[in-house]
């Protein structure tokens, strides 16, 4: 897409940019090629909106589905206009590419927790536009004005006679209705129905029985299966072309890595460890090992040249009025997304057509990515999305897409590629390490009056060549900047870290980085005064009435006024976030040290409230937050990925744990609507509060702050079930 | 040709004996519902019966599912309504869905030996992986199935 390549367009703004686009393609752009009549022919009254002479309603949903529900509450949004049955609704997801306009391209990305922020307009708009549509057929129909008909459940009424007709019977008829330019928004003015109730999700029964279709479970026939294998060394290179293994169909060379094509998966795997590979070392290997990176960033932070992020009142009064000052210094390891889907990607290329099957976060960049390989116009190039195992902002990058379709050419079949686990473990793009320093300084009185962050991490936008020379890195400093509390006089910098691992974009970016070391800064002040955390983030947040609600809400769910039993402590923490409101208290039991085992703790509850503005689902906005505390508390516990001269050190989950149902803490969540407030996103805020809450809590139970992670030492990792 | 018992019915596969039955389910039969996730049997994302034990289909190989009574999540109910389905949907567990058929066959297994299940016994139980943190979901869905198991 072209917006990827300007350099100074963030990652957030650009999916601003693809979202402001969206509103227009929904009804006008996103004809099928073949016109308004074959929409009438097949029953579709738009390209969102399709309905069958059952009365089955079928809705697009733009955005591809990584388990964050979109696939649903999309057009949750466009039904609660269409005035339809939401038990008739079908979803389906709308492909990108070949079959529609391709202005399409671009605007189908999911990231940034933009999915409802970006489509809700458009979608209430797509609904409202079928609607008129459909009524304006069903007056003709029933022979009279559009004025006389009331809709609900897909049933128009003539309120003269009561004489009633159905969408179905009308649905080819409406196709041919002039698309309105104007539509009335119902909800406008009678508020919503549908939008704002946990409305079942359309995607669970399927994900139930198997019969769900991910991009690794795509079948194609007379598909042959691949599968790669990359430097082991990043940035490492292929020397020569390796020998074709016994078993293998044949072998692609990368730049950086080798591909088999096999009869199955598992032959392409095994003929993978029968490659002889020499690769070239790149000459950044050495650097790129856990205590040089460590070192550097140390280095950096003390005599790096700092980039202004930002400054608020006069740091450098702020700093003369204070009478204390609190150094506090965080690290944070490189993190892998870890997806329980491994990349893969399914391509049939002809000399005249390519067509993809792929678990992408962004289908639109998959046709560019196609076109540059095969030359082909973007019309010639089909995009399918399909279910994603979890996309976490690794889907979004095209990698894996480039060489499935460079296998499939080769071939000159349709080819199935699948990394290795250990592939995908060892070629992330990793969340960066980052090393941050915040002082704070308190006047005579103990108010905070000044604060300063410093954070030393390497640049996601800067390594793809999307960062000015000189500017900060907005990815970087993301949850850094804007800080909800008062503290006048403050000082933002970033100084980007030299080191060549590659990094990308992980659910939530850099506020899972900034918001440890603020929300941990924060209670290490708090406790230095001797205030009660909660006490004092309000006296710092006077005035911000929805900040101020959440953290009642908070306190409320988690007891927090009470004081916990012996043995037992809370930890609060608090972030804004892609337009949300989230904290979070952790609640933690110490566990006893044993002859041979040392003191460790247990989770046993968190209560995380989150104010979104609009949810439009409750309940997946709810098991959203569950799923984000889950990873933020499985990163803080026990996830680093390490290197050794530009080697990783995990290439499984065995040596990356997670949470599982055994030592998984209770969640509670609140969800906070506030009317007329910007929709806030879902998908990233539930997880930066998670790992300060934790550090909060354990200071609280034992007076130890930890401020680097992992905290591996604090909680064992018992691993799955007992066999 | 290897033949195989899957579902109650008899299939045949052109594979070679060392090859784990996981591959042979998703790529040679299509029964794509059983899902790859660390082939090192640490995930569980692989989970089938064989002779109605939980196994880990990554790490079996063909040659020892022959002969045997094989179960995956296709055939769990030929209607989809499994006590454990049906919770599953009611309690709106899976979000991207990828280890839930392997978290539903373990559940399933767990609730035939034990149709009302203690926390205690659930978390010895289900060691599946869910990188979007459905557990607590999965608990309470585990809990109204073995309710739905009563009442039936
Ligand atoms: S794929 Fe078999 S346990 Fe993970
Ligand atoms: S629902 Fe996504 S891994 Fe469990």
């Amino acid at each position: 897409m072209n917006e990827i390549s300007t350099p100074e367009l963030s990652r957030r703004s650009f999916i601003k940019v693809a979202a402001a686009s969206s509103g227009g393609l929904m009804l006008t752009v996103m004809l099928p090629l073949g016109g308004r009549a074959a929409l009438a022919a097949a029953g579709t009254v738009t390209a969102y909106v399709s309905i069958a002479s059952d009365e089955t309603v079928t809705i697009m949903a733009p955005a591809p589905e990584m388990g964050q529900g979109t696939m649903s509450t999309l057009p949750q949004i466009v039904a609660e206009e269409l005035c339809v049955d939401w038990s008739k609704v079908k979803v389906a997801q709308a492909p990108a590419g070949a079959s529609y306009v391709n202005t399409v391209t671009g605007s189908q990305l999911v990231g940034g927790s933009m999915s409802v922020r970006g489509y809700f307009q458009g979608m209430l708009k797509a609904g409202a536009t079928a609607r008129q549509m459909l009524v304006s057929a069903a007056a003709t129909q029933l022979g009279t004005s559009i004025a006389n008909c009331t809709v609900a459940n897909g049933i128009v009424t003539n309120t003269l006679n009561g004489a009633t007709v159905t969408y179905g019977a009308v649905a080819a008829a409406a196709a041919l209705v002039p698309v309105p330019s104007d539509p009335v928004i119902l909800s406008s003015t009678r508020g919503y129905k549908l939008v704002g109730t946990s409305a079942p999700r359309k995607d669970i029964p399927s994900k139930t029985n198997g019969s769900a279709i991910f991009g690794i479970d795509v079948r194609v026939p007379g598909m042959l299966y691949a599968a790669v294998k990359h430097s082991p060394v990043l940035g490492g290179t292929l020397a020569s072309t390796p020998a074709k293994p016994s078993g293998a169909i044949a072998v692609v060379p990368f730049k950086n890595a080798v591909g088999v094509v096999a009869k199955d998966t598992w032959t392409a795997f095994k003929a993978l460890n029968q490659l002889s590979v020499s690769w070239t070392r790149p000459a950044t290997a050495a650097a790129m090992t856990d205590a040089t990176i460590l070192a550097t960033a140390n280095t950096l932070m003390t005599s790096g040249t700092p980039r202004v992020a930002e400054t608020v009142g006069s740091p450098t009064a702020g700093l003369a009025a204070s009478a204390t000052l609190l150094n506090m210094t965080y690290t944070l390891p490189y993190l892998a997304h870890a997806c329980l889907e491994p990349l893969n990607c399914t391509v049939s290329v002809t000399p005249t057509s390519c067509e993809i099957w792929a678990p992408t976060q962004a289908p639109g960049m998959c046709v560019q990515t196609a076109a540059t390989i095969t030359g082909l116009p973007a019309s010639a190039i089909k995009v399918n999305t399909v279910h994603m195992g979890g996309g976490l902002g690794r889907k979004f990058e095209q990698d894996y897409i480039a060489q499935a379709v460079t296998i499939s050419k080769a071939m000159g079949k349709p080819v199935k590629l699948t990394w290795p686990r250990s592939e995908d473990f060892r070629n992330d793009q990793y969340r960066p390490m980052a090393v941050t320093k915040i002082t704070a300084g308190l006047d005579t009185y103990g108010n905070p009056v000044y604060w300063s962050n410093r954070i030393v991490s390497q640049s996601i936008l800067g390594q793809r060549g999307w960062l000015p020379s000189g500017a900060v890195d907005s990815q970087a400093v993301d949850g850094a900047v804007g800080m909800p509390y008062a503290i006048n006089n403050r000082l933002v910098e970033w100084v980007p870290h030299t080191a060549t691992v590659p990094v990308g974009f992980w659910r939530s970016v850099g506020h899972s980085i900034n918001a440890f070391a603020v929300e941990s800064a924060i209670d290490e002040i708090a406790t230095k005064l001797g205030v009660n955390p909660l006490a004092f983030r309000r006296r710092l947040m006077v005035g911000n009435t929805r900040g101020l609600a959440v953290l009642d809400r908070v306190a409320a769910l988690s007891n927090w006024a009470t004081t916990p039993a012996a043995g037992i402590a809370r930890g609060l923490a608090y972030h804004e976030s892609f337009g949300s409101i989230v904290a979070q208290v952790v609640e933690i039991q110490r566990v006893a040290a044993t002859a041979t085992t040392a003191a460790t703790v247990k989770l046993l509850r968190v209560s995380a409230v989150i104010d979104c503005g609009l949810a439009v689902n409750p309940d997946n906005v709810a098991a959203q937050i569950q799923g984000a505390v889950m990873q933020g508390l499985s990163a803080a516990l026990w996830d680093k990925i390490g290197f050794n001269s530009g080697v990783p050190n995990v290439s499984n989950f065995n040596a990356y744990p997670s949470l599982r149902m055994r030592q998984a803490p209770r969640i509670d969540v609140a969800v906070i609507s506030t009317p007329g407030a910007a929709i806030g996103g879902v998908g990233e805020p539930g997880v930066p509060p998670a790992a300060p809450a934790l550090a909060n809590a354990y200071a609280a139970l034992t007076g130890i702050r930890l401020r680097s992670l992992p905290m591996s030492s604090i909680m064992t990792n018992m691993g799955g079930g007992d066999d | 040709m290897i033949s195989l018992t899957i579902n109650g019915k008899s299939y045949a596969a052109d594979v070679t004996a060392d090859t784990p039955l996981l591959w042979v389910l998703r790529d040679t039969l299509g029964l794509t519902g059983t899902k790859y996730g660390c082939g090192i049997e640490v995930c569980g994302a692989c989970t089938v019966w064989i002779d109605g034990s939980a196994e880990k289909s990554c790490d079996v190989s063909v040659s020892e599912a022959v002969g045997r009574q094989i179960t995956t999540i296709e055939g769990l109910s030929p209607t989809g309504t499994h006590a454990a389905q049906l919770a599953w949907i009611a309690e709106q567990v899976p979000q991207c869905g990828y280890c839930q058929s392997g978290m539903l066959m373990a559940t399933a297994k767990l609730l035939r030996e034990n149709s009302n299940p203690s926390d205690a016994a659930i978390d010895s139980a289900i060691g599946n992986l869910c990188a979007c943190g459905t557990y607590p979901r999965v608990r309470a869905a585990i809990h109204r199935a073995a309710a739905l198991l009563a009442k039936r």
